[in-house]
């Protein structure tokens, strides 16, 4: 395999870089590159392309991707619209990881205290008054909940919270707070919060997640 | 070795004190060797209310800081022949005086002389109380009936259960009033101990006589008929690992005659 490839799809080119070659020969290969594109461009109409990089089994560092970036913004014309690879750091793969599955959790969150949760949880505890359980994903809970729920912090309003709110002091998604009345909410096990069309938050029952969030449904098992 | 138990609650004004001074003489009375030491620098208040006011030299900074040896600042209380101790706090001294660690060694030190050292935490949950955790072994979390003192103490027991002590924290609570728990005007002992999820150590009743003796200098628990005296004694023989049960809530013997005939005609 060459050390530089350029391919052309559908959508746009990519340019594979050999992750088995040393990454100076990469260079200099890739400015012989687009030097030749140039050329060839000069001779047809102008006009702006840009690139997907693909460097397969190699991460490049950000001095790495720098270089890159400095021998095609010599070319006026030619940009890169994103660099990819099939491999990524494990630390980065376990955040992933953190991220999507949904996490049991049974502590006592206490007046004062944060639980902090990366993805969903499901929530068998018991939130008391003043303490906050705190998710960036989805929130599920069977517990006693007289505290305050977060879900989706702190930017995604996708997030759904499912269970019983009805002694809960607050129930936040992403930015949106909700400050629950004694006996607003009913006590049911099935409440259902989410934030609507306007961004604001609303309540409705279990068998409407399927309307509302469809995609959650499907992860879910349901079809 | 003996065992350090830190009284605390995080609001002010639930009894702590009175807990403290109560406890470590029914634990005394009880035969056992007790150091009292009050960690409320610059408001203390134990020595008062175990009437050692007047014979304090040297207190808990003076020892800190080398000005005296340990036992010389150990005030012994004479009613129960070497059996309680004061540590007494200091009086113009700030709280940040103290470190954690210092705290913790003197407890230490005080440990293999002693069945129980009892620390006298001040309220909030700053310099004073971290200091008092330091050196406990076991924790007291004093509440009482209301919901912001019951609101502290969830707060003060998550902090705690963080200082992985070696057991988990236990409750006292305190100043109940027999006929607004009744009425349920306030939050009953069940309620209270569900929501906190610790175990309930004891209760002790809201007594005039526990501020009138405290004034002269008596703890009210030597004064065994006294209901709130029998609270203390009854939480002291808990820590001694007998099973007791709780008192009775129920104030209707405790009413005069004249009420208890009104309340027949209330009730037609």
């Amino acid at each position: 395999m060459q050390n530089v490839v350029l391919k052309g799809y559908k959508d746009g080119y990519e340019i594979t870089l050999n992750a088995d070659a040393d990454f100076k020969a990469i260079l200099i290969d890739l400015s012989k590159l687009f030097a030749e594109l140039q050329l060839e461009k000069e001779k047809s109409e102008a006009k702006s392309l840009s690139f997907d990089i693909s460097t397969g089994t190699r991460l490049l560092d950000a001095e790495q991707k720098q270089e890159v970036e400095k021998i095609v913004s010599q070319y006026p014309l030619f940009s890169i619209h994103r660099f990819t690879s099939s491999v990524m750091q494990i630390q980065d793969a376990l955040e992933m990881i953190e991220n999507r599955t949904v996490h049991l959790n049974a502590n006592t969150i206490r007046n004062g205290q944060v639980e902090n949760i990366k993805g969903d949880v499901l929530f068998v505890g018991d939130l008391h008054q003043g303490g906050i359980l705190r998710a960036s994903g989805n929130v599920f809970t069977f517990g006693k909940n007289e505290g305050i729920i977060h879900a989706g912090f702190p930017n995604d309003a996708e997030a759904i919270i499912i269970g019983n709110i009805h002694a809960t002091q607050q129930v936040r998604i992403a930015d949106v707070v909700d400050i629950l009345e004694e006996n607003q909410i009913e006590d049911s096990a099935e409440t259902v919060v989410f934030v609507n069309d306007l961004h604001v938050l609303a309540y409705t029952e279990r068998a409407k997640v399927k309307m509302i969030r469809p995609k959650l449904f499907t992860r879910m098992g349901g079809y | 070795m003996g065992k350090a138990i830190v009284i605390t609650s995080g609001k002010g004004g639930v009894g702590k004190t009175t807990t403290s001074a109560n406890l470590g003489t029914a634990l005394a009375l009880a035969d056992k060797k007790v150091c009292l030491l009050d960690l409320d620098i610059g408001l203390r208040n134990l020595d008062v209310i175990l009437g050692l006011d007047n014979r304090i030299i040297y207190d808990i900074v003076d020892v800190v800081q080398g000005r005296a040896k340990l036992h010389q600042a150990l005030i012994k209380d004479k009613r129960f022949d070497e059996k309680l101790f004061l540590l007494p706090a200091a009086q113009n001294a700030d709280k940040s005086v103290l470190k954690p660690e210092e705290v913790k060694d003197i407890v230490d030190e005080l440990k293999p002389d002693f069945d129980y050292v009892l620390i006298d935490c001040p309220a909030g949950i700053e310099q004073g109380f971290i200091n008092a955790v330091a050196g406990a072994d076991a924790a007291i979390v004093v509440s009482t009936p209301e919901i912001s003192a019951v609101r502290d103490a969830d707060r003060v027991i998550g902090l705690l259960e963080k200082e992985s002590l070696d057991e988990p924290p236990m409750l006292i609570i305190n100043r109940i009033r027999t006929h607004m728990m009744n009425d349920g005007q306030v939050m009953d002992v069940d309620e209270i101990t569900r929501h906190l999820s610790i175990k309930l150590l004891g209760i002790v009743f809201d007594d005039d006589q526990v501020i009138s003796t405290s004034n002269k200098g008596e703890p009210i628990v030597l004064n065994e008929k006294n209901l709130a005296a029998q609270g203390y004694r009854n939480i002291a023989r808990r820590l001694l690992g007998e099973t007791v049960p709780l008192m009775n809530l129920d104030s209707e013997e405790k009413k005069g005659l004249i009420q208890r005939i009104s309340s027949w005609f209330k009730k037609n």
